[in-house]
């Protein structure tokens, strides 16, 4: 039967060539790992020959890694399980690579069911393993775009959130000096019609002074309290018109450093023995331009609430710089960015908390005991270096002091800062020296009549700006118009404008308790324009009325 | 608070008083004693439990930080032990859980009167007189392995790659009903072990014990086996026939007849 074994034999050989090159490898191996046989296509692969293979263990193909998950999951998982499917190991090539493998296991089962040995089926990988790095790389990439994606929200975040701070601190600052631009109109109002009061008064007591008899001390002593009264009320509606921003100011280059050094003398008597004082005045400090007159009410303000602040003694500083104000802080701040002089002054005093800074500026805030403080002093400090285009800046901390910085604009020119100009008598006229007085409060015109009357002087009156004219048409011997501003019908601008073209040689004084851009731009005068300011006492008219007459 | 039991999936069976309870080590959970333990539930009351992190304990437990060495799992030891009033009974660890009894036993002698090393190993990296059976650079290898997703046996603990992030139950499915392992844990795992070195405490350790050692075993070669058997003054070493890191899988007979010889 020859042919039944030629044809058993082509069989055999046929499945011989299956098992040896199909297109995976097949091991087959111990319980414990040790191969027993191996085909072409895996010895191929590995490029070992086959008699290399047989009788070694399965982990003795794999790097360590494979090692060591052979030991510790492969073969307990085989073992409990049966078999183990889709386990991606490396072997590791005759020539030192590795080719990247999907291996599946399963144990083969006599008969009866007891394992005899298991079958592995080995598939190169390389392609899905390409895959899966490039999936991993791709998920990679993804998770750092995500990542990097994370991180610019983040910072987008933060910027907004700074920006959103910042605004919220630009409005903070606008409602504050909505505020204070709304106190200010209140207070402005209330200052002017009690100034109007004031002027009554005090010109009223001025022309009784004069007229009673000299020897009448009791009248006079009255007389001199009630003036005394009625000047420090009148005292303090100028400051309530400071903190308005309504006071008419009279700019001047002002060298800071001469100013602060004029006044320390009378500081130090002001300030006491507790206290020390001392002066840094910076070298080559600019000038600046403000109301001399209301820049030394600001800092004696602040010398003494500094002096205040340090009960028990301490050091006070003024001190004088250039400063450079920046588009950012200009911003934050409202006001103009460029270069400013600064005069700071500080005290080693008890300090104040934010809340109490918040507030220092508002009018009639104090922190003094009743009787003692105006709640002013800040609040005219404020309202000056406003109304001069300046800015201030309390900074502070609660047991060690408080430094306030005021900046006014630096001035370009070369104007020098003029005299003091003060003088102690009242110098008269004379009755061919008429003037025209025009002022709509009744009260006000017939005392302003009156006093100018006593001084000499020739007088005519009109209650507004339409009678003032026909006055003038009427009376050419008019040689000087004292005008109130502020008037219904036609303001004294407006006067004084028509009256300039019927007699250009006129002479013109303003009187005024507060101002308005008729006369004042921006509360600084026009240079050519003579102010008086009401409630005017009899020597400050006397003053004036002659220095323009002069002229 | 979930007792220690729960949270280590504690089984017990078999009649006490004596208790012997079983841990199983790297790669694998309480399973791995499935051949082993039901042997001495008529002696002893059996134990046997998952370390945090692996099989069914709760992995909400799991804090890397504690877990970063063989401390924090010997801890877990003794604090289960203590839960389950176990005083002088039998600690059988198999692989890095011999050396977490180890640890155990020297916080807390009260708990077991002897001890049997399955495959122990001390420090798995060569120094200069001492043969772990690893370079560093294998280590670093199998470290740098672990730590890049796309090596076999991440894949073959569940299937990352492959897998789908929407449906986390397949990734279970896929992988085994035995040894559930999460990756990531397991990776922390591998760092823990493959980078202890306990040899100190091996010294002055006299509660008896015994090693069993497996014939090529590459995890834990018999130098190593050897090594341990020297530097534990009361210990005993039975070479077992068994090849490969698993006797209590591969050989579970000839490991049941060198405990039960011991105990």
């Amino acid at each position: 039967m020859a042919s039944g074994e030629d044809a058993r034999a082509l069989e055999w050989a046929e499945l011989k060539d299956l098992f040896e090159t199909a297109p995976c490898g097949y091991i087959s191996a111990s319980r414990d790992g040790v191969i027993q046989r191996v085909n072409q296509t895996f010895c191929e692969w590995l490029g070992i020959q086959g008699h290399h293979l047989v009788g070694k263990r399965l982990p003795d193909l794999l790097p360590i890694a494979g090692k060591i998950y052979y030991e510790t999951h492969f073969a307990p998982l085989l073992r409990m399980q049966g078999e183990f499917r889709e386990v991606a190991l490396d072997f590791l090539k005759a020539d030192g690579s590795r080719l990247p493998a999907l291996v599946n296991a399963q144990e083969r089962r006599d008969a009866e069911g007891v394992p005899q040995f298991v079958r592995l089926t080995i598939f190169d990988a390389t392609d899905r393993r390409r895959y899966e790095q490039e999936l991993l790389s791709a998920r990679a990439s993804a998770e750092q775009a995500n990542e990097a994606l994370r991180r610019l929200n983040a910072e987008q975040e933060r910027i907004i959130a700074d920006e959103v701070a910042q605004r919220m601190a630009v409005e903070e600052t606008l409602r504050q000096s909505q505020k204070m631009e709304a106190v200010g109109q209140l207070t402005g109002g209330i200052a002017h019609d009690f100034n109007n009061m004031l002027a009554v008064i005090i010109a009223g007591l001025n022309l009784i002074q004069r007229r009673i008899s000299p020897g009448n001390d009791d009248i006079g002593k009255l007389i001199e309290a009630s003036m005394d009264g009625a000047t420090k009320a009148a005292a303090l509606t100028q400051r309530l018109l400071a903190f308005s921003r309504q006071q008419p100011l009279d700019p001047e280059p002002v060298n800071s450093n001469g100013m602060v050094a004029e006044m320390s003398e009378l500081l130090r008597s002001t300030l006491g023995e507790t206290i020390h004082m001392e002066t840094v005045l910076a070298s080559g400090l600019w000038k600046t331009v403000a109301d001399r007159n209301q820049l030394e009410n600001a800092i004696v303000n602040l010398s003494v609430n500094a002096r205040d602040a340090m009960a028990g003694g301490g050091r006070l500083t003024i001190e004088t710089g250039n400063a450079g104000i920046d588009d950012a802080y200009a911003v934050e701040h409202g006001i103009a960015p460029g270069q400013y002089v600064m005069i700071a002054v500080t005290d080693t005093g008890t300090g104040m908390t934010p809340e109490v800074i918040a507030k220092a500026f508002d009018p009639f805030y104090t922190t003094k005991g009743v009787g003692k403080g105006t709640g002013l002093g800040l609040s005219q400090v404020f309202g000056f270096v406003k109304q001069s285009s300046g800015h201030v800046k309390i900074y502070s901390e609660i047991g060690h002091g408080t430094t306030v910085r005021i900046y006014l604009p630096r001035y370009y020119g070369t104007g020098e800062a003029s005299a003091r100009k003060l003088s102690g008598d009242t110098p008269a006229g004379a009755a061919h020296e008429v003037i025209l007085v025009v002022e709509d409060d009744y009260n006000v015109r017939e005392l302003t009549g009156q006093m100018l009357r006593d001084l000499g002087y020739g007088v005519l009156s009109a209650d507004g700006g339409q009678s003032g004219l026909r006055m003038l048409h009427e009376h050419p011997e008019v040689k000087l118009l004292l005008t109130d501003v502020v008037m219904p019908d036609m303001n004294g601008r407006q006067l004084v404008e028509e009256a300039l073209q019927l007699r250009t040689d006129l002479k013109v004084i303003y009187t005024t308790g507060y101002t308005r851009n008729a006369i004042v731009h921006n509360g600084v005068l026009d240079p050519d324009v003579q102010l008086l300011q009401k409630p005017a006492t009899l020597k400050a008219l006397s003053q004036k009325v002659r220095q323009v007459l002069d002229k | 608070m979930m007792s220690r039991a729960a949270m280590h999936n504690v089984q017990i069976s078999g009649a006490g008083p004596p208790t012997i309870v079983f841990a199983h080590g790297f790669g694998c959970d309480q399973n791995m004693w499935r051949f082993v333990a039901p042997a001495f539930e008529d002696r002893f009351r059996v134990v046997t439990f998952d370390h945090i992190g692996a099989g069914g304990s709760d992995l909400t437990a799991y804090d890397p930080k504690r877990y970063s060495t063989l401390d924090g799992y010997a801890d877990d030891v003794v604090a289960l032990c203590r839960e389950l009033s176990m005083t002088g009974g039998i600690f059988v660890g198999h692989s890095v859980s011999a050396m977490i009894g180890i640890l155990a036993a020297r916080k807390a002698p009260e708990l077991f009167g002897k001890l049997v090393l399955v495959g122990p190993s001390p420090c798995y990296i060569n120094t200069d007189d001492y043969v772990g059976g690893f370079t560093e650079a294998q280590i670093s290898e199998l470290l740098e392995f672990l730590d890049s997703n796309h090596m076999g046996w991440s894949t073959a603990m569940a299937p990352i790659i492959m897998g789908n992030p929407d449906r986390p139950e397949l990734a279970k499915e896929l992988t085994n009903s035995f040894c559930r392992t999460d990756p990531d844990i397991a990776k922390r795992f591998a760092r823990a072990t493959f980078l202890s070195d306990n040899r100190a405490d091996l010294d002055g350790f006299s509660v008896p014990s015994l090693i069993l050692q497996c014939s090529d075993d590459v995890i834990a070669p018999q130098v190593v086996g050897q090594y341990v058997h020297h530097r534990l003054e009361n210990s005993r070493i039975v070479n077992l026939s068994a090849t490969g890191h698993c006797p209590n899988l591969s050989a579970p007979a000839e490991t049941i007849a060198a405990i039960n010889s011991f105990v």
